[in-house]
């Protein structure tokens, strides 16, 4: 059991350091742009959705603007969702080369604060994950689209998102979270 | 010939999340409540080598921009509702693939809760284009065309002033 805890707390530490990963997802974005296109990650949901819900029910799918336009010919052989695919092959990769795989449910702060409920942890995990993509969706990006590729162009809209986002996340974590009094 | 390049390019950029701690929801919730600066440093730096190398391919003539559209009282409410998601879940819609690479069954129900919430969207839109998002909508805006000056004019002394703020920003305050 104890084993099992250090081995969490070391899954934790980075094996990069910031300057390397921020270089290195820089580097990134420059070669998308210079062969492709700006990096972005959550149009892709869209067209999962899409692609799922026309070979379930063609009708409903092919109803929606949103999810025609996203889904294009509800296929998943585009650069676009290729990219998105490759995040999990390398972070497997990365996770079991390094031997940080670990299918720990709770992490350990939400554990001390929230106590050890699978169940709980869970549920939220869905309704976090469902904003996140409903406000990924509605602002037209989300962190690698926003933050980093918009950001980078110098576009209005991805500062203000970026603002908003990290103004609202930091309230919501520190209302999940509060700041003892002493110090 | 793209394809497999958006698969390896991909799999880069997950495999950088993973290793740089990005995809951890310790790390996440550390920057939110300001104690933890790494993933924030490591945000600055990419954004700082994106403004000057983006700018600089476009001045070459090389860079495929895509710009999003502005939309004032939309894109606020979005990024807000993003960031509670953002903060409940410690993922953002890339992080959280990594994170369920990694054997994470939290990070697996963000992407479900993700898909029913993309899926929520794409549904409501059609109310909400005509609504909220028609308001204030001012199209794919950047800060120098607006302005009507180069790109690298203000990219270039912003990247910088992003690296140098990187490098000066504390890694943390103890807990």
């Amino acid at each position: 059991m104890r084993q099992q805890v250090t081995d969490h707390k070391k899954a934790i530490i980075p094996i990069l350091p910031w300057w390397a990963g921020g270089l290195a997802v820089g580097v990134v974005l420059l070669v998308a742009v210079a062969l492709i296109q700006p990096i972005g990650v959550s149009t892709q949901y869209v067209v999962l959705d899409g692609v799922l819900l026309h070979s379930l029910f063609p009708e409903a799918a092919e109803n929606s603007p949103y999810l025609k336009a996203a889904g294009k010919e509800w296929t998943l052989a585009t650069y676009e969702f290729l990219f998105v695919v490759g995040i999990p092959i390398g972070a497997f990769l990365a996770a079991t080369v390094t031997n940080r795989f670990s299918m720990r449910v709770v992490p350990s702060i939400w554990a001390e604060r929230f106590g050890p409920a699978p169940v709980k942890r869970l549920i939220w995990s869905f309704v976090g994950g469902f904003l996140l993509l409903f406000g990924a969706r509605f602002g037209g990006g989300c962190t690698s689209g926003h933050m980093i590729s918009g950001v980078s162009q110098l576009a209005v809209s991805s500062f203000a998102f970026s603002a908003a986002l990290f103004a609202s996340a930091i309230l919501t974590a520190r209302w999940l979270y509060p700041e003892r009094e002493e110090r | 010939m793209t394809l497999l390049l958006g698969l390896v390019l991909g799999a880069v950029f997950g495999a950088i999340l993973q290793l740089s701690g990005a995809s951890s929801y310790t790390k996440i919730i550390g920057t939110l409540r300001l104690r933890d600066f790494t993933i924030m440093k490591l945000i600055i730096t990419a954004i700082g080598v994106g403004l000057i190398g983006v700018h600089a391919l476009d001045a070459v003539g090389v860079a495929h921009m895509k710009v999003k559209d502005l939309y004032v009282p939309g894109i606020v409410v979005a990024g807000l509702i993003f960031g509670v998601g953002f903060a409940v879940t410690g993922y953002c819609p890339g992080t959280a693939l990594a994170a369920a690479a990694e054997g994470k069954p939290d990070a697996w129900m963000t992407i479900v809760g993700g898909l029913c919430g993309a899926l929520t969207f794409a549904f409501l839109w059609p109310d909400l284009e005509s609504s909220l998002a028609s308001l204030g909508g001012f199209g794919p805006v950047t800060i120098h065309e607006s302005l009507g000056i180069n790109g690298l004019v203000i990219a270039l002394p912003l990247g910088v002033l992003c690296l140098w703020g990187a490098v000066k920003l504390p890694e943390g305050r103890a807990t």
